[in-house]
């Protein structure tokens, strides 16, 4: 280890770049909030006032639940289907993990605007594949117009989040289940173990820290996603896909209040720092 | 392991493979087939193959600038980032400084700040600045927001620089400069490589930032081209299709053919 000053000068272009357009910005947003807005043109400072604001706007209230059960539906589906395809394709040959981790990860690749796009066509009433899909199959009873309808639009948006993130899930698991020791596998099997109780006593416990992991990356990118809702839905019908990312959004480029859009991004940044640190103290213990 | 596990297990395998590529199937069969026998026939691929949707989208609706515009801007966010941020990982895994921690744990923070909370302040600094609805105002921005990550991974693959080969460069009496270009960035040009294929990867997938910055059509890029073309082209199936196509068919096939640098670069900062 190198004692030296000249560590600042290796650090300088890239902390000058991130202070200037992450760090100066956030500490605006504070500002901000403090503040009464009008056409862009900070008026009185209100204290509080802005904050205040939040409790009685149902607009906000609706889409922290549904940034909620985005949370959970990410940390329910495609982080254990990525576990279980992680397990299985640990004991295939490498040519298969190959190709099949591959195929999971392709659809990371794919920008969400274009996901969006995708999936609506899927999801559409009249020419979707889901409906034709289900008629063909006599379930033709539960075809619907999925993303306009507001008991549908959130849970058919999420499959299409999980649908770019399990690949990633797979390919982490992946990568932590090869770095387990073989023999432990190896001592189970000779004491009989299916390959499930393997999976229950063995895999599950010893990617603790892979889990917790994507957990926070799953529950972090819950909580800010965006492109997704705006190229689909904008939040409709009716406020039943609204997150907070498209509420800021609205009030900020739409409405044109920069006081409560900033008081939104306050709270939103909050939420997340607030998750990812009582997830590094987990990190910690284990 | 019993038949019946087996086979449950590779129906498993089957059936995740099918969520993946079914749906980039019906871009790439909606992209080459004719409007006329869009909806119609099975859903197997026509031949001979109909270009008409690329060659529409390419000259017609704007795309072959989109696609420059994609390629600029994630050129340069990917440049920008891969000369800064090994600068910064080799200071956090090597050296010893006043405030490293404080400075390690402000990138850290980075990591989760949303993008859509920062806009409402830097959309006003990119106006003062005179950079709305030009390419530095997404550039910068955008490899600013990539910066936290990108020096997470970078520290995690300096870490693996053996010690003793820069104590003896710097016994030889060699600048820490010299050091890091001739000794540091050798051995870690595979996590240089996966560093900047990832930047590319998020730097092309970006959609907030150049939406809220560019207003003249000649400099959106992809992204954008691609999501307003669902609102004006709404009944252009073929078109969109071919455009969708457009936008990420380069990614894909980079990614296929950089799989394991990519894979590198994922895991570095998860499993350690």
């Amino acid at each position: 280890m190198l004692t030296t000053r000249s560590a600042y000068l290796f650090l300088a272009p890239s902390l000058a770049l991130y202070l200037l357009f992450v760090g100066l910005p956030i500490l605006q947003i504070f500002g901000f909030s403090f503040f009464d807005w009008d056409n862009g043109i900070a008026g009185d400072f209100i204290g509080l006032a802005n904050y205040g604001r939040l409790l009685a706007d149902g607009v906000f209230w609706t889409a922290l639940w549904h940034n909620a059960i985005w949370v959970v539906l990410t940390l329910a589906f495609p982080l254990l289907a990525g576990l279980v395809l992680a397990a299985i394709l640990a004991e295939r040959n490498a040519s298969v993990v190959r190709w099949l981790g591959a195929i999971y990860f392709i659809p990371r690749t794919i920008p969400l605007v274009v996901a969006g796009i995708i999936w609506g066509w899927i999801y559409n009433p009249i020419f979707g594949l889901l409906n034709f899909a289900l008629e063909a199959v006599g379930l033709g009873g539960l075809a619907g117009a999925w993303l306009a309808q507001d008991n549908t639009a959130l849970l058919s948006l999420n499959v299409v989040g999980a649908w770019t993130f399990f690949g990633f899930c797979v390919i982490i698991y992946l990568a932590a289940i090869q770095s387990i020791d073989p023999s432990l596998y190896e001592a189970a099997s000779i004491d009989g173990a299916s390959w499930w109780r393997k999976f229950r006593d063995l895999t599950v416990p010893l990617l603790r820290g892979s889990t917790l992991f994507l957990g926070l990356y799953a529950a972090i990118e819950a909580m800010r996603f965006f492109d997704l809702v705006w190229v689909t839905t904008q939040g409709g019908p009716g406020y039943s896909t609204e997150v907070l990312t498209t509420h800021i959004y609205k009030t900020f480029f739409l409405v044109g209040d920069f006081g409560y859009a900033a008081t939104l991004s306050v709270v939103l940044l909050i939420i997340v720092l607030s998750i990812s640190a009582g997830a590094f103290a987990l990190l910690r213990k284990s | 392991m019993t038949k019946s596990t087996r086979l449950v297990q590779n129906l498993i395998l089957l059936v995740f493979a099918l969520y993946a590529l079914v749906p980039v199937y019906l871009v790439f069969l909606a992209a080459i087939r004719s409007e006329a026998d869009l909806f119609s026939g099975p859903l197997t691929l026509s031949w001979p193959i109909n270009f008409n949707n690329f060659g529409r989208i390419w000259s017609e609706a704007g795309f072959a600038t989109f696609f420059m515009n994609s390629v600029i801007t994630a050129v340069s966010v990917t440049i920008l980032v891969v000369l800064t941020a090994p600068l910064a990982g080799f200071a956090f895994a090597k050296m010893n400084f006043r405030g490293k921690e404080a400075l390690f744990g402000l990138f850290l923070a980075g990591l989760v700040v949303p993008a859509p909370s920062v806009i409402v302040a830097l959309y006003g600094n990119l106006q003062a600045l005179g950079l709305i609805d030009n390419r530095i105002g997404v550039i910068l921005p955008q490899a600013a927001l990539l910066m936290p990550f990108s020096v997470f991974m970078m520290r995690t693959v300096m870490q693996d620089v053996p010690d003793e080969l820069i104590e003896a460069a710097v016994m030889d009496g060699a600048g820490l400069f010299k050091i890091f270009l001739t000794i540091v960035v050798p051995v870690v040009k595979p996590g240089l490589m996966s560093l900047g294929l990832i930047t590319f990867l998020f730097a092309w997938q970006e959609y907030l930032l150049p939406l809220v910055v560019f207003q003249t059509e000649s400099l959106k890029p992809l992204t954008v081209g691609a999501a307003s073309l669902q609102g004006r082209y709404g009944v252009d199936y073929g078109g969109i299709a071919a455009a969708g196509l457009i936008a990420f068919a380069p990614l894909v096939v980079l990614f296929l053919a950089m799989q394991r640098s990519f894979v590198r670069g994922l895991t570095a900062g998860a499993v350690k």
